[in-house]
C-alpha cells in the first residue's frame, strides 16, 4: 500500500496550492461583484409591475438554476465567441478569465435576484408605512429602514450563495483555468497521476478551511448587524 | 381645521366607505366606534394616503386636497400636518426608541440632530420611557412599544394625530399605560382622531363621539348624547353588544 | 468560418444526450434512496446530541459542504480503488479492480454528498416541529416509532420539501461531472459526439435544454406533490 499512498505528498502539496488561491479569490471576487449588480436589476425586475419583465426574470432565473456549472461554463466558452463570429468579431485572443467571470457573474446573478427578493418581502410592509407617515420620502424609507432590515434577512444566504460560488468555480480549471484547482490537476498530470490522492487530500482540506473561514466570518457579521433584531440559534 | 367630504373607497368589488363626512376642529378629541368592516380604519388610512380614496376631498385649513389626485407634494405637506400611530405600532425594528422618535424630524423635516434629539428626549419622557433612550423595539415589551410609537407622533408636533385601534394588539394589563398617556395629551389640548373599542377613553377623554357602520355615519355627537341618548337604531345594537348589560338608556 | 448552427446535428446531439438521463435518473434516485434515511437519521443525532455520532456527523457535514463536488468526486475515485485492490489481494478476489463500472463509484460520491446536504435541511426542518407535538404523542400512548412515522415526519416533511427539491436539482445537475469517472451520462456522451466534428456549441445547447427539462420537470414534480401535503395541512388546521 505503500507505494500507492504516502502522506508526504500532502504536506508537500500545500506550499504548491496555496499561492494559487488569490487566482480563485479574483475570479470568484469579481463575479461576485457582477453578479450583485445584475441581481439587484433582476430582483427589481420580479418586484416591479411589469409582468413581462417579470417573466424575462423567473425565465432567466430558472434556466440558470436548471443548468449545471460546467454546461454553462462551456456554452459561454464556446457560444460566445461563436455568436461573435457571426457578426465578424474575432474573440480568439481574450483571457480565458473574462469567459469564467462571465459565467459565474450570470450564475450568480441568478442565485441573488432570489434571495433578494426574499429578503426584501420579508420585510412588514408597517414598516414602510410608518416611515413615509413620519414625513420620509420612498426613497428615504426604502434606504434608512427597509434596506438595512432586508440586508440582515439577506446576509446568511448571501454567505451560502458565497460559498457555492467559490466551490462551482472550482470547475474553471476544465478549460485551463490555473486557479488552486487547476494547480492541483497541473501537478497530478506532472506526476502521470501518481499519488493524485494525497493532493487531492490537500486541495480539500484548503476548500474546507476557506469555507469555515467564510462561515465564521458571515456568523461574526450577522451578530454586527442585527441589533434590532433577534437571531435564532441552531444547535 | 380638518374638513372631509363625502369619502369613497372600495377594495375590488367591497366598498367600504360609502360617502363619509366628517369635521374635526382644533382641541377636538373624536371617537370612531363601530363594529369591524365598517370602514373606521379606512377612513384614517385614507387621511394620511396610506390608502388612495376613491373619492373625496380634504380641507386642511386652506388647502383644498382632492384625494384621488393629491399629488406627491400634497401627500408630503399632509403627512407634515397629520401623524398616525398604528394598531402594530410598527417601530423601526433597526433603531433605537430615541432614534425612532427623532427619525421623521432629523430627514423627514431636516430639524437639525441636536435639536431633534432634545425633542425626542421630551416626547419619551412625556410618556414615561425616560429609561428606554436607547432600547431597541425588541427590548421592549407592546405597551412600552406603543408608547414609544405615540411618542413619535408626539414629537412631530402635528395638527393632528391619528390613532388607529392602539391598544387592541395589546396584553389587557399594558392596556392602562397606554390609554393613560393618550389622556395625559388630550389634555394638553392636542387634536385627536382615535379609532378605539375602549369605551371608557371615549367616555371620559373624546368631546365627540362618532358611530360607523356599514361605511358611513349613523350617528355623532358627544360622549353623554351616544352613550346614554342614542338616536339610531344600529347605534343603540352596537352599544348594547359592547357596553355591559345593566346599562340604560334613557330614551 | 462563419456558418450558422448545425441544426441536423443540433436534432441528432439532442437524442444523444437525452440517452445519459437514466443514467442521470439511476443515480439521483439511489443516491435519494440512502440519503433521505440517513440524512435524516444522523439529523436526529445532532439535535439530539447523541455522543460521538452528533460530532462526526458534524465534521462530515462541515467537509461535505465545505468542498467542491469534483473535489469529492476525485477523492473517491482515487481512493476506493486502492482499497479495493488491497481488500481483493488479501481475500484472492479475481477482479479488476478497473473493471468496475464507474457508476458504483457515483453511487458512493452521491450518496455520500447527498446525505451531508440532506442532514442540514432535515435539522433546521424538524426543529421548526414544536417539541409539544412528540409529547403529546407519548402521552396518547404512542411508541417513539409511532410518534415519528405518523406525526413528527408528515410534518417534517411538509417543511423541507422545497429543500429537497433543491438538493434533488443539484444532484442532477451534479451527475454532469461524472465525467470524471468516465460515466457514460448526459454531458459526457453528447461530448463525445461533438468531439467528432467540432460541433460543440450545438452539442451543449442540446445538453442545456436536457438538463432544463430534467429539472423543470423535477420541480413540477415536487410542486404538484408539495400541493398534496399542504392540503392535508390546511384541513388539520
Amino acid at each position: 500500500m505503500e507505494k500507492y499512498f504516502n502522506a508526504k505528498y500532502i504536506w508537500e502539496s500545500f506550499p504548491l496550492l496555496i499561492p494559487y488561491i488569490k487566482v480563485t479569490f479574483l475570479v470568484a471576487g469579481l463575479s461576485v461583484l457582477f453578479g450583485t449588480l445584475l441581481g439587484f436589476i433582476l430582483a427589481a425586475m420580479k418586484l416591479g409591475n411589469s409582468k413581462i419583465a417579470q417573466i424575462i426574470a423567473n425565465g432567466y432565473t430558472t434556466a440558470l438554476r436548471c443548468t449545471p456549472s460546467i454546461v454553462l461554463l462551456f456554452l459561454v466558452y464556446y457560444g460566445i465567441p461563436k455568436i461573435a463570429e457571426n457578426f465578424g468579431v474575432n474573440l480568439s485572443d481574450i483571457d480565458k478569465i473574462i469567459f469564467i467571470v462571465i459565467t459565474f457573474s450570470l450564475q450568480f446573478a441568478a442565485a441573488m435576484s432570489e434571495v433578494i427578493r426574499s429578503a426584501y418581502q420579508s420585510i412588514d410592509r408597517g414598516q414602510f408605512e410608518a416611515a413615509v407617515s413620519v414625513g420620509l420620502s420612498n426613497a428615504q424609507a426604502y434606504r434608512r429602514i427597509i434596506f438595512p432590515q432586508a440586508f440582515v434577512v439577506a446576509l446568511p444566504n448571501f454567505g451560502n450563495s458565497l460559498l457555492e460560488l467559490i466551490k462551482e468555480g472550482s470547475l474553471a480549471y476544465t478549460i485551463g483555468l490555473i486557479d488552486v484547482m487547476g494547480k492541483a490537476s497541473l501537478i497530478i498530470d506532472g506526476r502521470f497521476n501518481a499519488h493524485a490522492l494525497e493532493t487531492y487530500l490537500a486541495l480539500s482540506i484548503i476548500y474546507w478551511v476557506i469555507s469555515i473561514a467564510i462561515e465564521q466570518l458571515f456568523l461574526k457579521l450577522e451578530k454586527v448587524f442585527s441589533k434590532g433584531k433577534q437571531v435564532i440559534n441552531p444547535t | 381645521m380638518l374638513e372631509i367630504k363625502n369619502i369613497h373607497k372600495s377594495f375590488g368589488k367591497n366598498e367600504i366607505l360609502k360617502g363619509v363626512d366628517l369635521r374635526i376642529d382644533k382641541g377636538d378629541v373624536v371617537v370612531i366606534l363601530g363594529p369591524s368592516g365598517s370602514g373606521k380604519t379606512t377612513l384614517l388610512r385614507c387621511i394620511n394616503f396610506l390608502e388612495k380614496a376613491d373619492q373625496g376631498h380634504a380641507i386642511f385649513g386652506a388647502a383644498d386636497v382632492n384625494l384621488k389626485t393629491a399629488s406627491k407634494k400634497q401627500i408630503h405637506d399632509i403627512r407634515q400636518k397629520v401623524a398616525f400611530v398604528f394598531q402594530n405600532y410598527n417601530l423601526f425594528n433597526n433603531k433605537t426608541a430615541l432614534e425612532n422618535v427623532t427619525e421623521g424630524l432629523i430627514i423627514g423635516r431636516r430639524v437639525p440632530k441636536a435639536e431633534a434629539i432634545e425633542i425626542g428626549k421630551k416626547a419619551l419622557d412625556k410618556v414615561g420611557l425616560s429609561e428606554k433612550y436607547h432600547s431597541y423595539p425588541i427590548e421592549l415589551s407592546g405597551g412600552q412599544q406603543q408608547r414609544v410609537g405615540i411618542a413619535r407622533a408626539v414629537a412631530l408636533n402635528p395638527d393632528i394625530i391619528l390613532f388607529d385601534e392602539p391598544t387592541s394588539a395589546l396584553d389587557p394589563e399594558l392596556v392602562g399605560e397606554v390609554l393613560t398617556v393618550m389622556k395625559n395629551i388630550a389634555k394638553e389640548g392636542t387634536t385627536m382622531l382615535v379609532v378605539t373599542h375602549e369605551m371608557s377613553f371615549a367616555k371620559d377623554v373624546a368631546n365627540r363621539v362618532v358611530f360607523m357602520d356599514g361605511g358611513v355615519i349613523v350617528e355623532e355627537g358627544s360622549p353623554k348624547e351616544i352613550f346614554t341618548n342614542p338616536k339610531e337604531e344600529r347605534t343603540q345594537q352596537f352599544l348594547r353588544r359592547v357596553l355591559p348589560e345593566d346599562y340604560i338608556f334613557y330614551i | 468560418m462563419s456558418e450558422g448552427l448545425n441544426y441536423s446535428f443540433l436534432v441528432k446531439t439532442f437524442f444523444t444526450a437525452l440517452s445519459g438521463v437514466p443514467t442521470a435518473l439511476i443515480i439521483t434516485i439511489v443516491a435519494l434512496f440512502i440519503a433521505l434515511p440517513l440524512g435524516f437519521l444522523l439529523a436526529l443525532t445532532r439535535i439530539n446530541r447523541i455522543p460521538v455520532l452528533h460530532r462526526f456527523a458534524q465534521v462530515y457535514v462541515s467537509f461535505v459542504r465545505g468542498t467542491p463536488v469534483i473535489v469529492q468526486i476525485f477523492i473517491i475515485y482515487s481512493s476506493v480503488p486502492l482499497v479495493l485492490t488491497s481488500i481483493f489481494k488479501k481475500f484472492h478476489i479475481e477482479t479488476n479492480v478497473y473493471d468496475i463500472n464507474p457508476i458504483w463509484y457515483a453511487f458512493i460520491v452521491f450518496s455520500l454528498n447527498t446525505t451531508a446536504i440532506l442532514i442540514e435541511v432535515f435539522r433546521s426542518a424538524i426543529s421548526t416541529v414544536s417539541k409539544g407535538q412528540l409529547e403529546a404523542a407519548y402521552s396518547v400512548g404512542l411508541t417513539n416509532v409511532q410518534a415519528f412515522r405518523r406525526i413528527i415526519i408528515p410534518q417534517t416533511l411538509v417543511v423541507a420539501l422545497p429543500n429537497i427539491c433543491t438538493a434533488t436539482v443539484n444532484l442532477i445537475k451534479a451527475t454532469s461531472l461524472g465525467y470524471a469517472m468516465s460515466l457514460q451520462e448526459i454531458t459526457l456522451r453528447a461530448k463525445v459526439a461533438a468531439n467528432v466534428g467540432y460541433n460543440y456549441v450545438e452539442a451543449y445547447i442540446d445538453i442545456f435544454l436536457v438538463y432544463l427539462i430534467l429539472c423543470s420537470l423535477v420541480e413540477y414534480l415536487f410542486k404538484i406533490y408539495e400541493k398534496r401535503l399542504r392540503k392535508y395541512k390546511a384541513a388539520n388546521a
